[in-house]
């Protein structure tokens, strides 16, 4: 059968020698990543993003998508053991893990929440592997109307569910098309705001704007907000990992209903790991007998959101690979991989590169079984990693990230670029504006637009291209809701008290 | 004293070019490629560069500069310093996007030399196999009923001028609709967006094997080898709608000649061997043997050729 060719195509990529390294590279920097409160995903990938320029396409994103899916195991650790979240979709994952390593059960929460996450990806992986080739083959036939209704649900989706204020989330997605927008125009060549400099032709270094906002806006806002911690390491020996048969007993439908939500608000574009965390943790609260227990160190609390954010980091991949429309900021930067490796993204692309799709998706089991290793028998490392000071740590940092945007074009004007984002970056922290949106308008706008102008001219400059396809016109309905609910929602959210971490949604 | 001096300068210059002919290269030599790693050109380089470092003894290094059609990578080699070390291989994009990117940094005639064409792609023109054109006499009759959608694969590349070049000379009424890159532009042949799109073999490839787009006609005088039953444009009776995508060497104005001579004897030594040739074949590379003065000739009336067909369809105005 074909299914099964692909599956062993995909075993045979995954576990060529070079692959395994770069994978099992992937999930241990995704690790340490996540382990290490203040350094997100997005950051992570922006920096190591330059160095995947000499590799195989296939292995560039085994790789970058191992520190994906690996942040998110290695957060919870932090969460748990400190209180302060790895990445924002461990957030959750601190009210009842670190009320249960208060308890002196730190242990028992850590090796849980590995299970619960090898549970959700699987699950994701298993959907992933079954419907991204079913979708790309449907997606075949999406034209360019199709193309422009979904990147601009993506836009207004991401901009009104993920953050906190809808308002400031699209003020951010239109400085980011603002920014996509310099450059050549595809269609007549005209030049867009280049001030004849000739190294922005090509438009702005997607590089040096994601390790400008990210990384060096991360580090500066880190600089006096994180410490190093003080743990008893005591608790935390391999014999007192074992949970209670009633700690079993608990998990296992938590495990099961985190996956489902997981998996679902994974594909949705703007959603992704975080809010599948928040809403698991809220749903198992509500559903639950004795709802008291959770905030106090009940293990459906750490099990729902761990199973979800994992299952939501696998089907991100859906969309950005069947249709080529990324749902999250990550996700574009994976498809920059992409573009950058001479690959177009799109619907076609499971076809012409059988090896790179099957090869990646084989990639995320194995990773995950390393995951497994990295983070049961070796959790007393990761411990000790939460102790390096920072101001040892993150100047380091900083000076991969200057060496990784110079030799990203062999330009000093990438540097600068990142210099530029990273004040930029820096203000917008300050200010509270949500650093994804800008990321996903950068990268669909430009999209956007080219398709938005093709369409017009396919239908010989009539609007309603949009909304008389079937496809289009559906997508364009919901928009609309979205839109609606995104305002709603924003409006009670201003009547509700701040949240400190909704503007921090890296994801 | 003057003639003394000019004189003496003379004779040094010509000892040193005399000295560099033996000695050349004598550190790496970069190869710029104005285009990402993995894509066609790029491959093409890849596969070239072992051959030159063996005949030189000297490391070659790829530099991909990608950007604006090529010419981030093009003006680069114009402003390089002109010691030999730096040249480009570039594609027939280097005479197509000056015609429609008008304040470009420099002058494709004066900043740089041509030094060798290495060889050529062909195009043909395909449409999708359930079309109902089942030759290009029928798409160009219909298309005069009702224009067509041609696609291309960016604004001032060479798909594009294929396709205006094809409707100048056929009387075809189609309206261009850009795609960014060849891959785009084929899936919208197999969805049906567009209606026809003149393609590189490599491009159509699988597709074209697998019979879900349908080859009209090669774009010029004959027929080409990887698809011998399609016929040519000529004998279909659309004369002069030849284009090919070549690729060639360039090196910064002031480089000196001896050296351009010798690069291009060592470029054409190379594509004469055996085992090369084996390797590119398959891609659909044919490839040249060609002299610095024949290839700026041929650049020379292709910039002029494509410059005027911009003008004339109004492409940029």
């Amino acid at each position: 059968m074909d299914f099964f060719q692909n599956l062993m195509l995909g075993l045979n990529v995954a576990l060529s020698l070079n692959n395994l390294f770069y994978c099992f590279l992937g999930v241990l920097i995704g690790t340490v990543v996540g382990v290490i409160p203040g350094l997100g995903v997005l950051a992570a990938i922006s920096m190591l993003f330059p160095m995947t320029f000499g590799l195989e396409p296939t292995t560039a994103l085994i790789m970058l998508a191992g520190i994906w899916y690996g942040t998110t195991y290695g957060g919870s650790t932090a969460s748990i053991l400190l209180n302060l979240p790895g990445t924002p979709a461990n957030a959750i994952t601190c009210l009842d893990g670190f009320a249960m390593a208060k308890q002196g059960r730190g242990a028992v929460a850590l090796f849980m929440t590995t299970i619960a996450s090898f549970f959700g990806a699987t699950v994701g992986i298993i959907l992933l592997t079954l419907f991204t080739p079913v979708i790309a083959e449907y997606a075949l036939n999406f034209r360019s109307a199709e193309y422009f209704s979904l990147m601009l649900m993506g836009l207004v989706a991401a901009s009104t569910i993920s953050s906190g204020s809808a308002i400031r989330g699209f003020a951010m997605v239109i400085l980011g098309i603002l920014i996509g927008l310099v450059g050549m125009d595809s269609q007549t060549s005209t030049l867009r705001y280049t001030f004849g400099v000739l190294g922005l032709l090509e438009g702005v270094s997607l590089i040096a704007l994601a390790m400008g906002v990210f990384g060096v806006a991360e580090i500066i806002m880190s600089v006096r907000r994180v410490r190093a911690a003080d743990i008893d390491p005591e608790t935390l020996k391999l014999r007192a990992i074992w949970p209670t048969r009633d700690d079993v007993n608990r998990s296992w439908f938590p495990m099961v209903r985190g996956s489902s939500i997981g998996s679902f608000f994974g594909t949705l574009p703007g959603t992704g790991p975080s809010i599948a965390a928040f809403l698991s943790y809220a749903i198992e609260k509500r559903i639950s007998r004795s709802p008291k227990r959770f905030g106090n160190g009940a293990i459906e609390g750490i099990m729902a959101p761990e199973a979800a954010n994992n299952a939501a980091d696998q089907t991100a991949f859906i969309p950005t690979l069947s249709l080529g429309v990324p749902g999250s900021a990550t996700m574009a930067l994976m498809l920059g991989v992409l573009m950058i490796h001479g690959i177009a993204p799109g619907p076609s692309m499971i076809t012409d590169q059988p090896e790179l799709f099957w090869g990646l998706i084989m990639s995320f089991w194995i990773g995950n079984i390393f995951l497994l290793v990295l983070n049961i028998p070796l959790i007393g490392l990761w411990v000790r990693l939460l102790t390096i000071p920072y101001h040892i740590l993150y100047p380091a940092v900083l000076v991969f990230i200057c060496i990784g945007a110079y030799t990203s074009g062999f330009s000093e004007l990438y540097v600068w670029m990142v210099f530029f984002f990273g004040v930029l970056g820096f203000l917008m922290r300050v200010l509270d504006f949500p650093g994804a949106p800008l990321l996903l308008g950068f990268v669909l706008g430009p999209l956007m637009e080219e398709h938005f102008r093709r369409a017009m001219l396919l239908s010989r400059g009539d609007f309603m291209t949009f909304f008389d396809r079937p496809i289009s016109g559906a997508i364009m309905a919901l928009t609309g809701l979205i839109l609606v609910w995104g305002i709603w929602s924003g409006q009670t959210y201003k009547n509700k008290t701040a949240q400190n971490e909704s503007s921090n949604d890296s994801t | 004293m003057k003639n003394i001096i000019t004189a003496f300068a003379l004779s040094i210059g010509m000892m040193t070019s005399g000295l560099v002919q033996s000695a050349y290269p004598d550190g790496p030599v970069t190869i710029v490629v104005p285009y990402s790693p993995s894509g066609n050109t790029d491959v093409f380089v890849r596969h070239v560069a072992p051959y030159l470092e063996k005949i030189w003894g000297q490391t070659v290094v790829i530099d991909n500069k990608p950007g604006g059609g090529s010419m981030v990578g093009t003006a680069y080699v114009a402003n390089a310093k002109p010691d030999g070390k730096t040249f480009l291989v570039t594609t027939s994009a280097f005479v197509t996007a000056p015609a429609v990117q008008l304040d470009l940094p420099f002058d494709s005639r004066k900043d740089l030399i041509p030094v060798a064409n290495v060889g050529y792609v062909s195009y043909i023109l395909v449409t999708n196999a359930n079309s109902g054109f089942k030759n290009l006499q029928e798409f160009v009759a219909a298309s005069k009923d009702s224009p067509k959608f041609a696609a291309t694969a960016g604004l001032g590349t060479t798909t594009h001028f294929a396709i205006e070049q094809f409707a100048a000379a056929s009387g075809a009424k189609v309206d261009v609709v850009h795609y960014k890159g060849g891959g785009p532009a084929v899936v919208s042949i197999m969805n049906g967006e567009a209606d026809i799109y003149g393609s590189s073999v490599s491009s159509a490839g699988k597709n074209l094997k697998a019979g879900k787009i349908r080859p009209l006609a090669v774009l010029g005088d004959e027929r080409i080898k990887a698809l011998p039953e399609v016929p040519s444009t000529r004998e279909l009776g659309y004369p002069s709608t030849e284009i090919k995508q070549w690729v060639g060497v360039f090196a910064p104005a002031g480089t000196d000649p001896a050296i351009i001579k010798k690069l291009n004897a060592d470029i054409n030594t190379v594509l004469r061997d055996e085992k090369l040739i084996a390797k590119l074949t398959p891609l659909d590379w044919t490839l040249e043997q060609s002299t610095p003065g024949g290839f700026a000739k041929q650049v020379d009336v292709e910039l002029t050729k494509w410059k005027r067909l911009a003008a004339e369809k109004g492409i940029k105005k």
